[in-house]
């Protein structure tokens, strides 16, 4: 049990974080949104691997929710109890997909995807290599602010500079990828990717009764918090 | 001889170009025929190579008119290993090719284990792409390739960016892929000498698409070598062009720049992916002396660290232990200005530092910035930059895009100047170019530093520091 989403399929992981989605609309009432995250942050302490992606990631949502909760709580005639429901919804929101999201492994969901959901197997494979380029995006960037700063064009002080900066980086960004993804199409074209009719693929995917188990714990969390919103 | 590759009346004209880049080229190689394709920068080498491995037109629109025969599958191999990787894993990487052809997965794991074998890459399957040094990804693509078991090999510059070590890695399981003489392979390489020996034929393209055979490898360098070299083709034999100075006036700064001392210092990079930051010791107890007025060569293996050294130097990273001293405040801490003020750095990929719409505004901005004045066309004209002077930066050639590069980095004439790989894949008269600006701008009283593995550039450098991967 321990750690177990580490080695859960990322169909089910995708699963998790949908039904998120839906356990929150559910939360129109603080009871209601106390159990649905408590039974989240339960679940996640026990079955989420150490060290499964950044730290920060958790920050995103207390920001989310905090700035909801507040915005709610200035609008809503200053009542603490609609204030932390509306924070507590956009957790069950967020909650799943940020918790899962560095556990899902490109190539594997690509086979799953084609090879489970049957989807055309052009599209999941770009899709598959896009995505582990993303780190190569990192390194782009990198390059692309240092540049600026040698060159006088670094961000000044004032945050109307800084997101101009981010803008033009962003911008230049964009360009590099686009280049390189054309330099990547022909690589994979080269590789008889252009002339492929008949795909096969190098490894399983596999559904494990762990999977089976994950998915259905996240629909009862959903059935349990519309549960609880109808009988309140 | 059964054909190998043949094209007949095969002609290119992407859209916008005023001339095709191929017309009306016929061409036959025989099966396990081994050729080698030279010509100078924008005469169509990879033009060729592309339109032989059959994906012209796949990322650029253009007319495309005549055919080509191939006597089987065919494998291509590109300059930027970089661009060649599509999977997370090695072992899946390798995998793609016998994927996309519908080998059954047994077949697809003995293939992948055959290839990697056969480049010398030993690591576990599941070793994650992005750990690789530039010298293990070109030979993972070149692993990709075999997989496939091509009865047709293309490289296109698949040894430019290595170093000589992991050039001559890469020849070795190219050579011993065809050894079988089953296998057809088109060389084009920047420097075509190494191959020269292994090679049937060579063929000439000449900068207005003509072609022309030498039959006798042997005899290229003998019968073609003024023409060749004039064109800016390097070949074997041949001494290295003689760098060409740039006047004072364009590259000495206003005072001289500064010393530099280096005392145990270490960087450690954190890399953040979307699952989780890794910190890895790019560099650990290196003590040196980057003297003033010289030039200075950074040197040693892929993953030594030679750009993270330089991008510290140039005060575009931070120290995670040690110092570098020798300025009035660690450059590290100044804001964007002042550092450019006191620091130029010339990045490897010329178009990462670009930031306007035009070659004359690129020479301009930096200048501008610390309102010093600049000889715009002077530079431009010293760089044979002149005739470009209005285009986009992100349309002119690839040789033009280095010079630029340096240009926009350097117009303004910094005290400390950090260039890192400036001079690598690049034809003679870019190589002079570059060599020679960084050559004068230290004669000038610069502090000038290149990260490089171009021996040629090692060569002029008055001093030269190697690194180890620490």
């Amino acid at each position: 049990m321990r750690g177990s989403l580490g080695r859960a399929n990322p169909l089910a992981l995708v699963a998790l974080a949908v039904l998120g989605m839906v356990a929150a609309v559910a939360v129109r009432d603080l009871v209601t949104g106390l159990v649905l995250v408590a039974m989240m942050v339960v679940a996640g302490t026990i079955a989420l691997p150490r060290h499964s992606g950044p730290a920060w990631r958790w920050i995103v949502i207390l920001l989310a929710a905090g700035s909801t909760g507040w915005s709610t709580w200035l609008v809503g005639e200053h009542d603490l109890s609609i204030a932390a429901t509306a924070a507590l919804r956009v957790s069950v929101l967020a909650l799943p997909g940020v918790a899962l999201a560095p556990l899902v492994d490109p190539a594997n969901l690509a086979d799953q995807l084609a090879q489970r959901l049957k989807l055309p197997a052009r599209g999941v494979v770009a899709v598959g290599a896009a995505l582990q380029r993303i780190d190569l995006m990192a390194e782009t960037w990198h390059q692309l602010v240092r540049a600026r700063r040698a060159r006088g064009a670094g961000p000044g002080r004032g945050p109307v500079s800084k997101i101009g900066h981010i803008v033009s980086v962003t911008f230049a960004l964009l360009v590099a990828t686009m280049r390189q993804a054309s330099a990547m199409a022909v690589a994979m074209d080269a590789r008889g990717f252009a002339t492929a009719q008949r795909r096969t693929w190098a490894e399983l995917a596999p559904w494990s009764r762990g999977d089976s188990i994950w998915v259905a714990l996240g629909v009862a969390h959903a059935v349990i918090g519309h549960g609880l919103w109808v009988m309140a | 001889m059964s054909v190998g590759i043949r094209l007949s009346g095969l002609s290119w004209h992407p859209y916008g170009r005023a001339t095709p880049v191929l017309a009306d080229v016929d061409l036959v190689i025989g099966d396990g025929e081994r050729v080698g394709i030279v010509g100078p920068s924008g005469a169509g080498k990879s033009t060729l190579l592309h339109a032989m491995a059959g994906v012209l037109g796949d990322t650029q629109p253009g007319d495309l008119s005549g055919t080509v025969e191939r006597a089987g599958r065919v494998g291509l191999v590109l300059q930027d290993p970089a661009s060649a990787t599509v999977a997370d894993r090695i072992g899946r990487d390798v995998a793609f090719g016998p994927e996309n052809i519908g080998l059954p997965r047994e077949q697809i794991w003995q293939r992948v284990r055959t290839s990697l074998d056969r480049v010398q890459l030993r690591h576990d399957l599941s070793r994650p792409t992005s750990a690789l040094s530039g010298g293990e990804r070109q030979r993972l693509a070149l692993a990709g390739m075999l997989a496939l078991e091509p009865r047709v090999m293309l490289l296109d510059e698949a040894t430019s960016m290595l170093d000589a070590d992991h050039a001559a890695q890469v020849r070795a399981a190219v050579l011993d892929a065809v050894a079988d003489r089953r296998t057809t392979l088109v060389v084009v390489d920047h420097h075509i000498g190494e191959w020269l020996a292994h090679l049937d034929r060579v063929i000439l393209l000449s900068a207005d698409g003509g072609l022309t055979e030498v039959t006798d490898p042997a005899q290229l360098v003998a019968d073609h070598a003024t023409a060749l070299t004039a064109a800016g083709v390097w070949l074997p034999g041949v001494a290295a062009p003689e760098p060409v100075p740039a006047p004072a006036g364009l590259v000495a700064p206003d005072s001289a720049g500064p010393t530099l001392q280096v005392d145990e210092l270490g960087i450690d990079l954190v890399s953040r992916r979307l699952r989780g930051a890794t910190r890895t010791v790019a560099v650990d107890g290196l003590s040196l002396t980057i003297p003033s007025g010289a030039l200075t060569a950074l040197t040693g293996p892929s993953g030594a660290g030679k750009s993270t050294v330089l991008a510290a130097l140039a005060g575009l990273l931070s120290t995670t232990r040690g110092t570098i001293t020798g300025t009035a405040e660690p450059l590290s801490q100044l804001g964007s200005v002042d550092l450019a003020g006191t620091a130029g750095w010339v990045p490897q990929t010329a178009e990462h530092g670009f930031v306007t719409t035009s070659v004359r505004d690129e020479v301009r901005f930096t200048s501008a910035r610390l309102g010093r004045p600049v000889a715009v066309d002077e530079v431009l004209e010293h760089l044979r930059l002149s005739q470009v002077a209005d285009a986009n930066p992100y349309r002119i050639s690839g040789g033009e895009q280095r010079r630029l590069a340096l240009a926009a980095a350097l117009a303004h004439r910094p005290g400390l100047v950090a260039a890192d790989e400036p001079t690598v894949g690049q034809d003679r008269h870019t190589w002079a170019a570059v060599a020679g600006w960084l050559r004068s701008a230290a004669v000038g009283g610069a502090t000038v530093i290149a990260a490089t593995h171009d021996d040629g550039l090692t060569a002029m450098a008055d001093l030269e520091h190697g690194l180890e991967r620490p």
